[in-house]
């Protein structure tokens, strides 16, 4: 499976499944990027989403982490894109509660 | 602001030459045993915890042998002071002390430099010597170009005629030391109550040093956790959690403090305990002076403000949300350029992730205002994804005053507590 994996500024990584992207009819993800990113760092090339900076760069925050790739991906494209965004500081909080928080109980 | 145990402030202070008592901080009484059993008794049992007044608060015992310490260490560990558990304490030598004086180099603000501070009336007191008594309190600008030299010392210390002149040179030096300190570890305060004068000359018993936030990034030697000012106490887990968002990325910048970390304020005042988010802090303050009356306490405070990327909304609503005491969600935004549909982008994530099986429509009464930059934008989002259609969810836009904020999450709260009956 080809994919486009890429690291980004606040310390997560973008990771795209560029098989589920040749059959997308809306290649949402691009074009919300260069719609509502500032950075606008994706592109269509042969029919699938690119970077146009390079991955240092868009480490360094050419992205500008909106979100939007992976939220329009989601609801018009193939589900392909997904953001991660470790906290691993509340993972560790979460480990260690002897309550769960209110969105993991039944009301 | 980072503030250090007051062991490790006397690290800093050994490795600048500052005599300290000699001493190690444990976990047990059996630790404790054996450090004193190498320093010899009697000892002081401190325990290490951030807040001041540890004298008063009954923070610091004396131990003459082995079953006096074992029961002191039983007692401290016990202990919460000013509300923090007592994890860990600081066996030392007890120092013979003749005479007690207060030393300190801090920030002030108001004349932009730093200021050094002494008075021959140091210990537990001071700060009522501090009020009643100013004439005992002197202080003495400190040019930072210039720096705080062995004969500025003297000069400040010769303004009480009480302190013998023959200390007086052993404690200029300790203070131009004191100073290093300040200045290569980026204070906010270095400070010594008390200072004893002892046969053997002056030795800091205590250690007080806080060190700049902004500074911690190079100060990498002292392997601080960043997290907002919360007072006397330290950090919280979620603090610490909240304070590592910003640390990579300074495109806009999340500050969050647990008002009331366990919820056990809200309880005692009959309040519901809620999380709570603002985009500015002046609305944070007028939107929480609209809940309490109405019954609600935000037992955190939250500012995501200077047009945050979405992933740091992600992050911290998720943190908000992860508060177990909670039962609501409030979210104001005031009128900005803050790009308010990046901002929503970064809560649908994070109502997505925590809500899975409703698509994240959440479980607890939500109120989010959008007003501002892009805020059409932000409530369009939120009904795409199929979130402000969920029962207890209510997305407002830019004609909703803060007031209005609070009262429709009180009619949804009333409603959602009547249905479900809540947690």
């Amino acid at each position: 499976m080809s994919t486009l994996e890429f690291e980004i500024r606040s310390g997560g990584t973008i990771r795209i499944e560029l098989d589920k992207c040749r059959s997308c009819e809306t290649k949402a993800c691009v074009k919300i990027c260069n719609t509502t990113g500032m950075g606008q760092i994706l592109e269509l090339k042969d029919g699938v989403p690119a970077l146009k900076p390079t991955l240092e760069e868009v480490k360094r925050g050419a992205c500008t982490e909106d979100l939007a790739c992976e939220l329009d991906c989601e609801l018009y494209g193939n589900k392909a894109l997904v953001v991660s965004l470790p906290l691993p500081e509340l993972d560790e909080y979460l480990e260690g509660l002897s309550e769960k928080p209110t969105y993991a109980r039944e009301a | 602001m980072a503030r250090l145990l007051e062991y490790r402030g006397k690290a800093l202070f050994r490795r600048k030459g500052i005599p300290v008592p000699d001493g190690r901080a444990v976990q047990s009484a059996e630790e404790a045993l054996s450090v004193a059993d190498e320093l010899g008794f009697p000892v002081a049992v401190k325990a290490q915890v951030h807040a001041g007044g540890r004298g008063k608060a009954g923070a610091i015992l004396f131990a003459e042998d082995r079953d006096s310490l074992t029961q002191a260490v039983r007692e401290l560990l016990a202990k919460r002071i000013h509300g923090a558990p007592v994890r860990e304490l600081l066996i030392e030598k007890k120092a013979d002390i003749e005479q007690e004086l207060y030393v300190a180099v801090t920030a002030d603000p108001s004349m932009r430099q730093p200021v050094a501070i002494f008075s021959a009336k140091g210990g537990v007191e001071v700060e009522q010597t501090a009020d009643e008594e100013a004439s005992a309190v002197f202080t003495m600008p400190i040019d930072i170009m210039r720096g705080f030299y062995y004969y500025d010392a003297l000069n400040l210390l010769r303004r009480d005629w009480q302190l013998d002149s023959r200390r007086m040179f052993a404690v200029a030096n300790l203070y131009t030391n004191l100073y290093r300190v300040y200045r290569e570890y980026d204070c906010k305060l270095a400070e010594i109550n008390p200072l004893a004068l002892t046969a053997d000359g002056p030795v800091a018993v205590d250690a007080r040093v806080d060190i700049d936030d902004d500074a911690l990034a190079r100060q990498t030697t002292l392997d601080l956790e960043v997290a907002e000012e919360a007072g006397e106490r330290a950090a919280t887990a979620l603090e610490v959690a909240a304070g590592t968002i910003d640390e990579n990325d300074h495109r806009g910048s999340i500050h969050f403090v647990q008002i009331d970390p366990d919820g056990s304020y809200a309880q005692a005042e009959g309040k519901v305990p809620i999380g709570f988010d603002c985009v500015g802090a002046g609305t944070s303050l007028t939107t929480m002076d609209e809940l309490v009356p109405l019954g609600y306490y935000p037992i955190n405070f939250c500012d995501s403000s200077g047009n945050p990327v979405g992933s740091k909304l992600y992050r911290i609503t998720k943190v908000i949300m992860s508060q177990p005491q909670i039962e609501g969600y409030v979210f104001v935004s005031c009128v900005s350029s803050q790009q308010l549909d990046n901002t929503a982008r970064g809560i649908i994530k994070a109502f997505k992730e925590l809500y899975p099986s409703t698509g994240g429509q959440p479980n607890i009464p939500c109120v989010l205002v959008f007003r501002g930059a892009w805020d059409d934008v932000a409530i369009d989002l939120f009904k795409q994804h199929g979130i402000s259609a969920g029962r207890w969810v209510r997305v407002l836009g830019r004609d909703t005053a803060e007031i209005e904020a609070a009262e429709v999450f009180d009619a949804l709260y009333k409603e959602w507590k009547s249905e479900t009956g809540g947690f």
